[in-house]
Formats: C-alpha cells, sequence, structure tokens
C-alpha cells in the first residue's frame, strides 16, 4: 500500500547548509526534534535535512495575555487558532536525492520558498541512512551551533526503529561505531553523544 | 576471528608505524590475552612476508582520559563496549628479524613468470633489510611459517627442539648448523637446563653427525638417574643407544653408582704439565711464586718426569753435614730449592698444596690401560663418550681432568685435520667432535679462559672440527670472548641481570629480548638465540619423556628396561 507523503510545513527561508520551515501552531503533522525531512527543490532534487529546533516567537498579544491572573479556554484556543505567527521549524541539511539517488553532499542550490516539507517514511530514512558511509554525520558535527548529542540520540532512535522494521537490526551498531571513529580524538564531544545516546531506552 | 586459509594463519593486528632500527608498532585488533611476548608473527606486505618476534604489547588510548574513566559503570554495556573498541586499544612491538620475497599473487601470470626466474638465493629468508607498509596484515605465523624457517623434521639433520607456546607448532633445530660452532645451553639452577641436554644429546646421537665428549660431573647423563624435585626415573644416555654411548669411569676401579664403566680412564704422571697445576691456583690456593716453583722443576726434571719426582720428594727431611748441622736432604723438597735457587718456602708451600693431586687415584705413575686412546679411538669412529667422575665429584678433579683429556683430544684433532688438509686422499677429514661442558664458569671464567684449552677450542678450533655445549647457570662468569663465540644459545630463564646480559651479549635486538629473558616460565620455556638459529624465538621445549623416545627411537623400552619389567613381574629371578 502506498503510504501518503506527510506534509510538515513550507520553507520560510533557506541557505545550502540548511533551511527553516513555517507552519501553524496547532498543525497536527508538528515534526519531533531529530526528524528526518526532505524538500523537493526541482523535479529531481531534494534536500534532507534534520529538525534541530523548533520555535514559537512571541508577539504583542501574546506578551499581554500571559500577564494575565486567568485566561480562559476560548481566548487560549482562539490565539492558537487563529495566530499570525508560525512555528518555526530549523532544519540543518544533511544530504540530498538526485534522479533517485541518495548521497550525503549538500545539493547545489538551496529549496525555494513556500516549497512544501515532508516527513520522510520510514522507508525513506533506511534509504538515506544507509547510502555511502554515514558521511552525513560531518554535517552535524561540525556544526557547533547544534545540540550536537540530543540531536544523535533522537536521529539515532527514530532510525533504529525504521531499520529494525526495514529488517538491518545491526545498522544502530554501525551508526555508533561511525560515531565513535570520528569522535574519538574529541573526548568532551563524544562524551556528549554518548551520554545522550545512554539516555535512549535500550530495546 | 579472521584467519586465512594457509595454515591456520590468526590475523591478530595491522602495521601502525615503527622503523628499522627499534621494531614496528601493531594495532591489535584481538582480545590482548590472546597474543604474549615471544611470540612468532607474519607480516604480509606486497610481495613480501616479514617475520618477526613480538616483544612488547603496551595498552594505548586515543584520549588519556578515555583509560581514567570507568565507562562501564556509565553506560550501557553494548555502548561501553563499542566506545572500549574504539579508543582503547593494545599495540603491539614487533621486532622484524626476517623477510622472504613471496612474489605476485598466486595463479596469476605475474606470478608464474615470478617463479620461473626466481633464483635460489632469493627462495631462502633473509634478515630484513626494509619494513612492511602502514596496515600490513600481521598474523600469527602457522606451522607452515615455523617450519620454512626453522625447517622440517622430516628433513635429515633437523631435530625438533620443541613448539611455539601458542600453538604447538613443531621448532626444530639445525643440528649440522649448530655443531659448526660452540653453542650453549643456560639457565638459573631448577630450570631443567640437564633435561634440556639431554634432548639435544640424544639428537646429536641419533643423526650421528658428531660424535661427543660429555664430561658427566655429577653423573647424570650416562646412567639412569632420578630427578631431584619429582624422583622419577631419567633414562641415560647408555641405555638408550647402547652401541653408540660408552661409558669411562674415571680411575682403575672406578665405578658409577655401583655400576660398572664401559673402560676405565687413569692419566700418567708424566702428561700433568704445569699449566694444569697453575690451571687450579684458586682451587688450590696457590702463590704468585708457583709458576717459577714449576718453572725450575720442568727444568731440572723434564715436562714429563717433573711430576713424579716432584712427589717423591720429602718435605722438611733433614741431614747432618761433617759439621754436624742439620741441612736439608737431597731428596727433600728444600733441598732441591736450595740447589736451584729457588725460595723454598715456596717450594715446600707447592708441594705442600699439591698433595692433593699427590693422592688421586685416577693419577698414576703407568696407566693400566691406554684409556685415553681409546676414547680417542671410540670418538674418530663415531662412537660417543660420557666421562663420569663417579666418587670424584669436586672441582678440583672436574678441572684437572677436563683440561688435560681435552687438551689431548685437541691436539690430536689438529693433528688429524692438518694430515687430511696435507693430503686429502691419504687421510679423512676427522670426524666433528662435540665437547660437552657443565658447570662452564668454573673453567671458562676470565681468570682462568686463558689458561685453558676450553677458551682455545672455543676461538680456534671450529676449523678443526672440534666445538663446546657449554652448560651453564652463571653464563656472567664465562669469559667475554668465549660468550661472544657462541653460537647457538639456548636459554631458561634466568635471574640475574648480569647473566641475561651476557646471554644477549652480541646479539641484534638484546634490549628487546631482555625483558623477555626474565618473564620465561621456570620450566619448559626457553628462548632460541644466535647464530645457529634463524631467529630468536621462545619455545616449550620438548619433555624428556617416554613419548620423546617413541618418537625418537621408535620404541619406549631398552634392553635394560625390558629386563627391569621382567623381574619386576617375576620372570628371570
Amino acid at each position: 500500500m502506498t503510504q501518503i507523503p506527510i506534509e510538515v510545513g513550507r520553507l520560510m527561508r533557506a541557505s545550502l547548509t540548511g533551511f527553516v520551515a513555517g507552519c501553524r501552531i496547532n498543525q497536527p503533522n508538528l515534526p519531533a526534534f531529530g526528524t528526518l525531512v526532505r524538500v523537493p527543490i526541482n523535479n529531481r532534487l531534494e534536500a534532507f535535512g534534520l529538525v534541530y529546533n523548533i520555535h514559537v516567537d512571541d508577539d504583542g498579544l501574546v506578551r499581554q495575555l500571559v500577564t494575565n491572573q486567568t485566561l480562559p479556554p476560548e481566548v487560549i484556543a482562539d490565539n492558537r487558532d487563529n495566530r499570525n505567527m508560525p512555528v518555526e521549524i530549523s532544519i540543518i541539511t544533511i544530504g540530498r536525492r538526485e534522479s533517485g539517488v541518495f548521497s550525503h553532499l549538500l545539493p547545489g542550490i538551496p529549496p525555494t520558498s513556500l516549497d512544501i516539507i515532508y516527513q520522510c517514511l520510514p522507508l525513506e530514512i533506511c534509504e538515506f541512512t544507509s547510502a555511502g558511509r554515514f558521511g552525513y554525520f560531518r554535517h552535524i558535527l561540525r556544526n557547533e551551533e547544534l545540540p550536537t548529542g540530543e540531536l544523535l540520540a533522537s536521529h539515532l532512535d527514530q532510525a533504529r526503529r525504521a531499520h529494525g522494521a526495514c529488517g538491518d537490526p545491526e545498522w544502530y551498531t554501525r551508526a555508533i561505531k561511525e560515531l565513535i571513529i570520528r569522535l574519538r580524538d574529541d573526548y568532551p564531544g563524544l562524551m556528549n553523544v554518548m551520554n545522550a545516546l545512554s539516555d535512549l531506552p535500550t530495546e | 576471528m579472521e584467519t586465512t586459509m594457509n595454515d591456520c594463519q590468526k590475523k591478530i593486528g595491522y602495521i601502525v608505524a615503527g622503523n628499522l632500527k627499534d621494531c614496528l608498532r601493531v594495532r591489535l585488533v584481538v582480545p590482548t590475552q590472546e597474543v604474549q611476548e615471544g611470540s612468532f608473527v607474519v607480516i604480509r606486505c606486497n610481495a613480501w612476508q616479514f617475520y618477526g618476534l613480538i616483544t612488547n604489547l603496551e595498552l594505548g588510548a586515543t584520549d588519556p582520559r578515555f583509560a581514567d574513566e570507568q565507562v562501564g559503570e556509565r553506560f550501557q554495556p553494548a555502548l561501553s563496549d563499542l566506545l572500549q573498541g574504539q579508543t582503547l586499544f593494545t599495540n603491539l612491538e614487533v621486532l622484524p628479524t626476517l623477510m622472504l620475497e613471496i612474489g605476485p599473487e598466486p595463479g596469476s601470470q605475474a606470478y608464474k613468470t615470478w617463479f620461473e626466474n626466481r633464483n635460489s638465493a632469493s627462495a631462502q629468508p633473509i634478515p630484513v633489510k626494509t619494513i612492511p607498509s602502514h596496515h600490513a596484515e600481521v598474523l600469527l605465523a602457522g606451522a607452515g611459517d615455523v617450519a620454512e624457517i626453522f625447517g622440517e623434521e622430516s628433513k635429515k639433520g633437523f631435530f625438533r627442539i620443541g613448539s611455539t607456546r601458542e600453538q604447538g607448532h613443531p621448532v626444530c633445530v639445525d643440528l649440522a648448523k649448530l655443531i659448526q660452532r660452540s653453542s650453549g645451553i643456560f639457565g638459573a639452577t631448577g630450570t631443567g637446563k640437564s633435561f634440556l641436554a639431554r634432548i639435544i644429546l640424544s639428537g646429536l646421537i641419533k643423526a650421528k653427525l658428531a660424535s661427543l665428549l660429555i664430561f658427566d660431573m655429577h653423573n647424570e647423563y650416562g646412567l639412569d638417574d632420578q630427578a631431584s624435585d619429582t624422583h622419577l626415573s631419567v633414562p641415560g644416555l647408555k641405555g638408550k643407544f647402547p652401541t653408540d654411548v660408552r661409558i669411562v669411569g674415571l680411575g682403575r676401579s672406578g665405578t658409577i653408582r655401583g655400576q660398572v664403566a664401559d673402560f676405565n680412564l687413569e692419566f700418567g704422571e708424566s702428561d700433568i704439565q704445569p699449566e694444569d697445576i697453575e690451571l687450579l691456583t684458586r682451587e688450590l690456593n696457590l702463590k704468585e711464586t708457583t709458576p717459577a716453583t714449576l718453572d725450575a722443576l720442568v727444568a731440572s726434571f723434564g715436562r714429563n718426569g717433573w711430576f713424579s719426582t716432584f712427589k717423591a720428594m720429602k718435605p722438611g727431611n733433614m741431614i747432618e753435614d761433617e759439621n754436624g748441622k742439620r741441612i736439608p736432604a737431597p731428596d727433600s723438597v728444600e733441598g732441591w730449592a736450595l740447589e736451584n735457587n729457588v725460595n723454598t718456602l715456596a717450594a715446600a708451600s707447592l708441594h705442600s698444596k699439591m698433595n692433593r693431586l699427590f693422592h688421586l687415584t685416577y693419577l698414576v705413575d703407568q696407566p693400566a690401560a691406554n684409556g685415553l686412546n681409546e676414547i680417542i679411538k671410540s670418538l674418530e669412529g663415531g662412537q660417543n663418550i660420557v666421562l663420569s667422575f663417579g666418587e670424584h665429584e669436586n672441582d678440583l678433579d672436574y678441572l684437572l681432568v677436563t683440561n688435560m683429556l681435552t687438551r689431548r683430544i685437541r691436539e690430536k684433532w689438529v693433528d688429524l685435520t692438518n694430515a687430511h688438509r696435507s693430503h686429502p686422499e691419504k687421510a679423512t677429514e676427522p670426524r666433528p667432535l662435540v665437547i660437552v661442558l657443565e658447570e662452564a664458569h668454573k673453567l671458562l671464567n676470565h681468570e682462568m679462559a686463558a689458561q685453558t684449552t676450553f677458551n682455545t677450542i672455543a676461538r680456534e678450533m671450529r676449523k678443526y672440527g672440534v666445538t663446546l655445549l657449554v652448560i651453564d647457570q652463571r653464563p656472567s662468569q664465562i669469559y667475554d670472548e668465549v660468550m661472544s663465540q657462541l653460537g647457538t644459545r639456548i636459554c631458561g630463564w634466568l635471574g640475574d641481570d648480569d647473566d641475561v646480559h651476557s646471554v644477549l651479549a652480541g646479539l641484534a635486538g638484546r634490549d628487546d629480548l631482555r625483558g623477555m629473558l626474565a618473564r620465561l616460565q621456570p620450566k619448559e620455556e626457553v628462548i632460541l638465540l644466535g647464530w645457529g638459529v634463524p631467529m630468536p624465538l621462545v619455545i616449550r621445549s620438548r619433555r624428556y619423556d617416554d613419548i620423546f623416545w617413541k618418537e625418537l627411537l621408535g620404541k619406549t623400552g631398552s634392553k635394560a628396561d625390558e629386563s627391569r619389567i621382567m623381574k619386576e613381574l617375576g620372570f628371570g629371578l
């Protein structure tokens, strides 16, 4: 049965190394931290990225409302349903699919405003993360502004489940080995990642 | 674990660093406990195969903090295992010794061309002259590798002395090469030197490459003995090789533990030379005037007669002259000394100290039989002689007899060799002779080495086919020059630093081997070193037991054993 793509938002702004999507506050498909998403750039090229931040800005009305001692539920609902400020989803670009071929190189051009961002399905997660040899880790590890440990833990947890469903439970071990090899000369960095991974539930 | 198809070699790591002068560094890919110091390893790199010895293991970490932190307590077991596997490692230090050209990939056209064009020289391992590349595979040597380097038991002249420690692959010694130079068996007391010597001597007797003259100071080798620790019976060489070994007793009625020897050895008093006495300076506590006194005796009575004449002199014997004054008698020591301008006190002192020699029962005026000729004839004829000292077990007997006998044998072998070289068509080359010497430091120490025949043999006599096999627990006491002449050194555990230093003197890679020597198991583990072996190697020596004899001779019992068994069963009483 063909799975229906899950839309999570539309592109607000982008660069080659990342992009920001926006959506309504009460959107049901709000992606979780560490989710793998994709955005078609043209009919041959898609960019893949990881959600690393979800940001809700305040506005003048919210700032006033929070000072009230009591807030009626209808006021809260109205503010959420009708608010004109989007939830901003920050995504780091970690690879591409070009003419059906996965790569962990960055796409040559960024996506365009209002392009739809889709959450990757389990099969897409398996295919993207199995391509090459975990080259996409470098994009995450070299970006000092990311919460690296938590991001990798969250991503690996989701990817572990997808690979389990796809029949490759050993992927998780290979991924951790690769992380350790890449970070073995960076003790604080590796310990940060390992601490986060150790907080994941064991399977 | 990763293995290759050839000879069950096991991959243990890959090269990460190193240099030719020091060692190669190998990153271990198997658990540390699977590899030991002294293991024989093979390194494959393109068309070459390198052979080496593990000399050190060292723990390391990509960051010291990974080693300091016990991550097993912080992380899930699976995570900590993965972490430790990548951040903590063990490096080996490998002493490369030999290299062999193995050519391109077998089965390829290039291999066929290479194989057809190679010469016999390139088919042999050579001392290492280059090093393998980074990431070259390192494997534990298989049986084929050991056989490639150390030879196979099935080949003539190769004798299995033991096996590799880890996998039990047989290790052989080239006996023909062993006897080309003097060699040594060393180890602290109780490490099994005598057993190892028995094994090697048995191999030499079986191979018939040389004749052996064994100075059996403690009556251990010739006849059956009893192990001092286990009290089990230890077969003697005579029982196992009844026609190849002759037991010689010292003195006319020399018996060895109640058993009669094949023949006996006595020395004539005319055989003793002044240098034989000087050799006993420490043993007899002789003074510095001794050489002068001996010179005077020889001048007076000749080299053949001085000893018996001096023995017959009466010390302190006095007579009265025509004036009634008491003067030394002409037949007294003092009388001779005065007549020959020799210090009377020195002469009297020497005579007194030589009383121990005058009373030796194997030193006689006229030997009953020519035991010495019998020994030489037996050795020339390919038999082996075990000279058992019987009840004459003190150092004086050992020093005197070994030196006197060896001097005569050396002279004989020099004559035979010169005769052969002058007229090879008339005189055959003398049979190679190995003189087996226990407690070698008593004869070959710095003080005495210059005076003994053994020093000469060690330094020069391989040209005449005579070499030594020294067995000793204090190699540091053996003269440096002699030690440097020892080709093959087989060494058990040594505790003394000086002894370790002495055994390794003159050998490449001695610093790496030093710790290895000190960490050998006290029994049955030895290290093979020196010119006589292709490369240093730690082995587990064979056991001197029924299995050894069955493998060597094809049966466990000798006639003597069979008669004993029959008696125990009640037959033939």
